[in-house]
């Protein structure tokens, strides 16, 4: 008799929705989370440590201190961390770490929940243009089709907000949001002016955020900051106020928070037995399960199983075909700032709410793309750090009248790009460097493709065009760069197809050499689409833990 | 007074934040409370900083009386500027015993984390820096 029908691994966007299904069939369910519960005041307002701006830390952890991971020089342009030898050590708040929060919901509970469906085409990459050379390019065994139902369970169940007639870069809406799009900004009014000059089509951001009263949590009220904060009001619906309370209203869920799962226990004959986890204390203790999900995030997850080496598998569980680990992805967010002659900012928050998807397919001599849009309120020190136009003087009179004059006539447009997969684009695990609690760290290596870079410089050149047809006087960004991407839209660690010659999950995501090991979060994404992948996440792992209580 | 700081030093560093962001109709980097955030995070996330940072302010009023036959805080705001100005192309004429430029690339970092982020980190006194740009926080 096991001690838990299931465990769960990880609180963020797949874990909730695993506990919740999992809890709500009636499965005893052990819902585990490394960081702690946080609450509004506890995450705060600090602008040096938040997740947008981390210059010194992180306000929903993990810990700077004890946690951290190690980077292949050659993955990252800039000398980042501390250099030892051939590697560099990173803490969490150092570009380069991938960082996922690390607190109960995750990033959900600072997140700004733009709430994206993935296109049609996004599921079958390899099929639309063709695999280039060094990447590993392939279709998802799955469809748009195969998640429609789970994006609509997420859209009515979670709480998205948007405008279903604008989304007409998808298959039309069967159902609508169930919220109205959030008011929009001043500078919407001047984006949109930019839209139509140049004939592009425009579409409200749809996003987890309460336009309205909904699910017994109150309205958005348009504070000054949203994403890389948590909500004052509980308007924003992330893993910590829906699926979690509703796995443990259930009656069947427990959340344990400050531990950390330190490997896999596992039985002969291809299942899991359940996990071995470390205490805050640093006591170990064994709980067994019938069924394991894993919900960690893209680096933490292939760690975990890369960790858990057993006789029968000693490269790791699942990674039988050297898979797990490889094609680590997220977003390059390619963009610029634009100077407007006019006053755009009206204190409006969240800010985010107008978008394009004219370039995520259809560009000539390109391998996908991606959407653009504009961002949520930028903090004055945030825009300091990250938008401020290189050809300015950064100190002296002119520096402090250029913040004082401009601060309110700026924008930016940039979004995310879908990456092209790289095989060397990998988590391993480094025995030589240890976390606080013992476990061997995860090591980065490799880099983006080329042809992700050729895509980023192609929608920063879009994201000009956009900010001048809008009106901007001036405009600046950088150009894109090869490095290592992954970040807080990290995916791609798990692969999932049916031949377990080059993946690690099948099509319901169940690691291949387990019966009874599934993975819920974005390592099974096999590409990550050119849009914010949450949605998707929740969708696959809602449609994951439905498969898994179907076939108990 | 300051426990990392003597007095003359306190003075140069005044006058360096203030001419990194000077007064106008609104406060200076001082008067704003850019000290005080550089004081506490000189004994928290900087503190690996607080030799690197003695060491600069007395290059730097070696480098003021070098040129001037001053302190730097004695100077006036367009000489403290030009020094400045020469620092950060590292012409330098007195003997550093910290690598000019680079350091103060960092300073100017520190100097406006004090003066734009939260009034919770010690510096942008009552929010002024914000009152200026123009964020206001409703909600």
């Amino acid at each position: 008799m096991s001690d838990y029908d299931a465990i769960v691994v990880g609180s963020g966007a797949g874990g909730g929705v695993a506990a919740a299904v999992l809890a709500q069939a009636g499965k005893s369910v052990l819902l585990l989370e490394r960081g702690r519960a946080l609450s509004f005041e506890q995450v705060g307002r600090d602008h040096l440590r938040n997740q947008r701006l981390a210059i010194y830390g992180h306000n929903a952890g993990p810990d700077i201190e004890g946690n951290p991971r190690t980077l292949d020089p050659a993955s990252f342009p800039m000398p980042v961390g501390e250099r030892q030898g051939e590697q560099r050590i990173l803490r969490p708040h150092e570009p380069g770490y991938q960082n996922n929060a690390a607190c109960v919901g995750s990033g959900t509970r600072v997140y700004a929940g733009q709430a994206w469906r993935f296109m049609p085409q996004d599921f079958r990459m390899a099929s639309e243009y063709g695999v280039p050379a060094g990447s590993s390019l392939a279709d998802w065994p799955i469809s748009y089709a195969d998640l429609l139902p789970y994006y609509e369970r997420v859209e009515w169940e979670i709480g998205v907000c948007g405008d279903h007639r604008s989304m007409t870069h998808l298959p039309a809406y069967a159902r609508p949001y169930p919220m109205p799009a959030l008011p929009l900004p001043h500078k919407s009014n001047v984006h949109r002016r930019g839209l139509d000059a140049l004939g592009w089509q425009g579409l409200r951001v749809p996003r987890l955020i309460n336009s309205l009263p909904y699910n017994g949590r109150p309205a958005c009220i348009n504070c000054q900051h949203c994403v890389g904060y948590a909500c004052p009001v509980d308007a924003k619906n992330g893993s910590h106020n829906t699926t979690i309370p509703r796995a443990l209203q259930s009656g069947n869920c427990s959340l344990r928070t400050e531990v950390m799962v330190e490997r896999l226990m596992c039985s002969a004959g291809g299942a899991v037995a359940g996990v071995q986890l470390i205490t805050a204390d640093g006591l170990r203790e064994s709980i067994s399960a019938d069924v394991v999900v894993l919900s960690c995030g893209a680096v933490e997850t292939a760690r975990l199983l890369l960790n858990s080496a057993t006789a029968q598998e000693p490269g790791g569980i699942g990674n039988g075909s050297d898979q797990v680990g490889r094609h680590l992805q997220g977003h390059y967010y390619p963009g610029a700032v634009g100077l407007f002659p006019e006053q755009l900012y009206d204190g409006v928050g969240p800010g985010c709410s107008l978008a394009t998807c004219e370039f995520n397919h259809g560009n000539a001599g390109l391998i996908g793309g991606g959407m653009l849009t504009d961002e949520d309120i930028v903090t004055p020190i945030t825009f300091w750090k990250r938008d401020y136009p290189p050809d300015v003087p950064r100190w002296g009179l002119a520096a402090k009248q250029f913040m004082r004059n401009n601060f309110r006539r700026i924008n930016d447009i940039k979004g995310p790009v879908q990456e092209i997969p790289n095989p060397d684009a990998r988590v391993q695990v480094n025995p030589a460097v240890r976390d606080r609690y013992g476990i061997p760290v995860a090591h980065l290596s490799g880099t983006s493709h080329p042809e992700t870079v050729r895509t980023a410089s192609f929608m920063r050149e879009r994201a000009i065009e956009w900010l001048r047809a809008s009106g901007a006087i001036k405009v600046w960004g950088r150009q894109p760069q090869q490095y290592l991407s992954g970040g807080q839209h990290q995916a791609g660690t798990c692969r999932m197809d049916e031949d377990p010659a080059h993946s690690v999950v099948d099509n319901f995501c169940r690691v291949h050499s387990q019966s009874n090991l599934f993975v819920a979060d974005a390592s099974p994404h096999v590409t990550n689409g050119g849009f914010n992948p949450v949605e998707t996440i929740m969708a696959l792992a809602w449609r994951t833990t439905e498969h898994i209580v179907a076939n108990w | 007074m300051s426990a990392l700081f003597d007095e003359s030093q306190l003075r140069c560093l005044a006058a360096l934040l203030d001419t990194l962001i000077p007064p106008d109709d609104f406060p200076g980097a001082w008067q704003a409370g850019v000290g005080d955030y550089l004081l506490r995070q000189l004994q928290g996330d900087l503190a690996n900083l607080q030799t690197s940072y003695r060491d600069f302010l007395r290059c730097l009023d070696a480098e003021a009386r070098c040129l001037h036959k001053r302190d730097f805080a004695d100077l006036s705001a367009d000489a403290r500027s030009d020094l400045l100005h020469r620092i950060e192309k590292q012409q330098v004429t007195a003997s550093w015993t910290i690598e000019p430029g680079e350091f103060f690339a960092q300073v100017i970092e520190h100097c406006g984390e004090g003066f734009y982020s939260d009034p919770g980190n010690g510096g942008n006194r009552e929010g002024i820096a914000w009152q200026m740009v123009g964020f206001e926080v409703r909600g």
